[in-house]
């Protein structure tokens, strides 16, 4: 049996070999399915893989507070999504902030608000440049890399800005000299104390582009924007043990704080990442469903040709079953020139979609995830691929009368 | 039951095609007694079962009613993957129209039997390779069919139908597609075959060659109209195998190929003078 699998492993690939042409156009089907599988899956892996390292970065000590309950279910992400206001019925208060410092082994907390504004210096004006609103514990949470100057402090807490690498070349065509200088941010005037080196890390969990960010005391934006939308707190523990402690603590002094109201969620550990993933689940889920589509379409494709494969060869199945082979024997061949097709394409599909990864890599923050899961998959993809969409045209060949096959000439 | 030098027996043998109105009788109540070392011929008009007849003998059709022995073995309602099997290992055939697959090189048309035979690729390729030796193409091995004349073709497919020393070998009109000196070669081939033993049934159109044959059988309607032994049932070549059993050396078996040295020779001289013409 093994012999003869061989033989027809080798009589598929005489086949397809000889029709080349059409034998690459099948497999090109499969293949450009197959590639956006693992294109899709390269990126929703790397996008997870970028937000977790970017956690242990941070360290396992790290504990977010968030506006809203937790949502699990997708239709409340996919509401989340759709409500453009989301954040602007914040739940969390700059007041808050205070309130977790004061818990025990709570050794730094510090909001996040982000609001975007036009940004002008005395060269150029920079519109949509996101503003971060924090405290002086922002840096000890986050280890943001100083190039000049001094991040915010005590001293110089009052209307004093962090400029990122890019925005200070952004407006003042340099970084080296931009410490000392005034922006103007909404008619309020701010000097520059710091500017931070590049850091081009646009995924991160405060989703924030920190290289095109100006950040300021929560206060500030407070007062030039008027209302500030808390996105999240970030609160470092002393200790890892005491996480859960703190998240008890925290909760029952915010719920207190805010007379009962438990429209907010604390997490830490794998639960931060916990809202990104879902979202990016979703969204890979679609994508996926579309890919999958066209893999089936491909699947037909394989069908298509080994159904004009079948009957072209019509008069060499009937010579194969006068001198000898069973219908199995027959239907095995035409299967295994379908499989082949197929996991052929799937090859093709496989380096093609780390290809346009790798490319897509070049242009955006992501780096192509390569996973031995991902390549299994997609390999068992094609192999069900082949066999389901091969075995039809196989039966058709395996039953055709050796008789009447003997008679059809080419 | 029969005779140990009976091959084939068919007994009441009837094909039917059509019913009611459509009714009609390729073979009818059809008795035959084939021995091993014949050489028989079947003649007669169109139409008559010939080939259907052929086709029920080598396994590729089914009779509607009757019985049909291969060997003392009833191999009418047999599954069809035991047909195939037997197919593969007892029964060569050769065709009018030759049948080769036109994507193969000749060396794997003529090995096609020996892979469902289940032989290794190596000995099918030694097999396929001695088998065309014999026939004179050793030097076109990986030509394609089309590459070769008509008669360079019947006897690849000659080369094919006895690679796998089959009991029987079946020929439908195997001279009807090839001029006279291809036909003359081809029946040539098939005579030393048959004097090696094996067992050749061949349906012809042509009346002047029967006289290769040992026993020339006319059909009508479905049944047999004369049937006429040329050679007495004693006289018949037989397979060496068969020959040894005969002197009761039962243990020894040798296959036929190997052994067919000195008939090979003389065809070889016979093929290379007319090869001088």
């Amino acid at each position: 049996m093994a012999m003869l699998l061989r033989t027809h492993f080798k009589l598929a690939r005489t086949s397809i070999k000889e029709n080349r042409g059409r034998s690459f156009l099948t497999c090109l089907g499969i293949a450009i399915g197959v590639a956006s599988i693992i294109l899709i899956l390269s990126l929703t892996g790397s996008v997870s893989n970028l937000v977790e390292s970017e956690v242990d970065e941070i360290g396992a000590d790290l504990m977010v507070v968030r506006p809203s309950s937790t949502k699990d279910s997708v239709t409340s992400i996919v509401e989340e999504l759709t409500s453009a206001n989301s954040f602007q019925k914040s739940s969390l208060a700059i007041p808050d902030t205070s309130t977790i410092k004061k818990i025990d082994n709570v050794t730094a907390a510090a909001p996040v608000a982000i609001s975007t504004n036009t940004v002008v210096s005395e060269k150029n004006s920079f519109e949509s440049v996101p503003i971060l609103g924090t405290n002086l514990d922002y840096i000890k949470i986050e280890p943001l890399p100083i190039r000049y100057g001094a991040f915010l402090t005590e001293t110089n807490e009052e209307n004093s800005v962090v400029l990122g690498h890019t925005l200070s070349l952004a407006l003042f065509n340099t970084i080296n000299s931009t410490v000392g200088k005034m922006v103007t941010i909404m008619g309020e005037k701010f000097m520059v104390v710091g500017v931070l080196d590049k850091i081009d890390k646009t995924i991160n969990f405060d989703n924030i582009d920190y290289d095109n960010a100006a950040i300021m005391n929560i206060e500030s934006l407070d007062k030039i924007t008027g209302s500030t939308q808390i996105q999240q707190i970030n609160v470092k523990a002393a200790n890892t043990d005491s996480l859960q402690t703190i998240k008890e603590q925290a909760t029952a002094a915010l719920t207190e704080s805010k007379h009962g109201d438990t429209n907010f969620t604390v997490a830490y550990g794998d639960e931060i990442t916990h809202p990104a993933g879902s979202l990016f689940s979703i969204v890979s889920g679609m994508l996926a469903i579309v890919a999958g589509i066209s893999l089936i379409v491909g699947g037909i494709g394989v069908m298509n040709i080994m159904l004009v494969s079948v009957s072209e060869r019509t008069h060499e199945i009937g010579v194969r079953k006068a001198v000898g082979a069973s219908s199995r024997n027959i239907l095995i061949q035409f299967l295994f020139e379908a499989l082949i097709l197929s996991v052929l394409g799937g090859v093709f599909g496989l380096i093609l979609g780390y290809v346009l990864a790798f490319l897509l890599s070049t242009i955006t923050p992501f780096s192509p995830y390569i996973s031995w899961e991902i390549i299994a998959v997609s390999f068992l993809t094609t192999l069900v691929i082949g066999i389901i969409f091969g075995i039809y045209p196989a039966l058709k060949a395996a039953s055709k009368d050796s008789i009447d096959s003997l008679k059809h000439y080419r | 039951m029969s005779e140990k030098n009976t091959l084939i027996e068919l007994k009441g043998l009837t094909k039917r095609y059509g019913y009611g109105d459509t009714e009609s009788f390729a073979l009818k109540d059809f008795d035959l007694t084939i021995k091993r070392g014949e050489f028989i011929m079947i003649m007669g008009p169109s139409g008559c079962g010939k080939t259907t007849l052929l086709d029920i003998i080598g396994l590729l059709d089914r009779a509607t009613r009757g019985e049909y022995y291969l060997n003392g073995e009833n191999v009418a309602g047999i599954s069809s993957r035991r047909q195939a099997k037997l197919r593969a290992k007892k029964i060569g055939f050769v065709f009018q129209n030759f049948n080769l697959i036109e994507d193969l090189p000749i060396i794997e048309n003529v090995s096609l039997p020996l892979v469902y035979a289940g032989y290794s690729k190596t000995s099918r390729l030694k097999k396929a390779s001695s088998a065309l030796k014999r026939f004179h193409l050793e030097e076109r091995e990986y030509y394609l069919p089309y590459q070769l004349s008509g008669g360079q073709q019947q006897r690849v497919a000659i080369a094919r139908a006895i690679v796998g020393s089959p009991e029987i070998i079946l020929a439908d009109e195997p001279t009807g597609n090839l001029d006279s000196r291809g036909s003359h070669i081809v029946m040539e081939e098939l005579k030393a075959i048959h004097k090696e033993g094996n067992t050749i049934i061949m349906v012809t159109h042509n009346p002047a060659l029967t006289v290769y044959a040992t026993r020339v059988i006319n059909m009508l309607d479905g049944q047999i109209d004369t049937d006429v032994k040329t050679v007495a049932d004693a006289n018949l070549p037989q397979p060496i195998s068969v020959r040894i059993k005969k002197k009761k050396y039962s243990d020894v078996s040798i296959s036929i190929p190997e052994d067919s040295g000195k008939t090979t020779k003389k065809t070889k001289k016979r093929k290379k003078s007319r090869r001088k013409n």
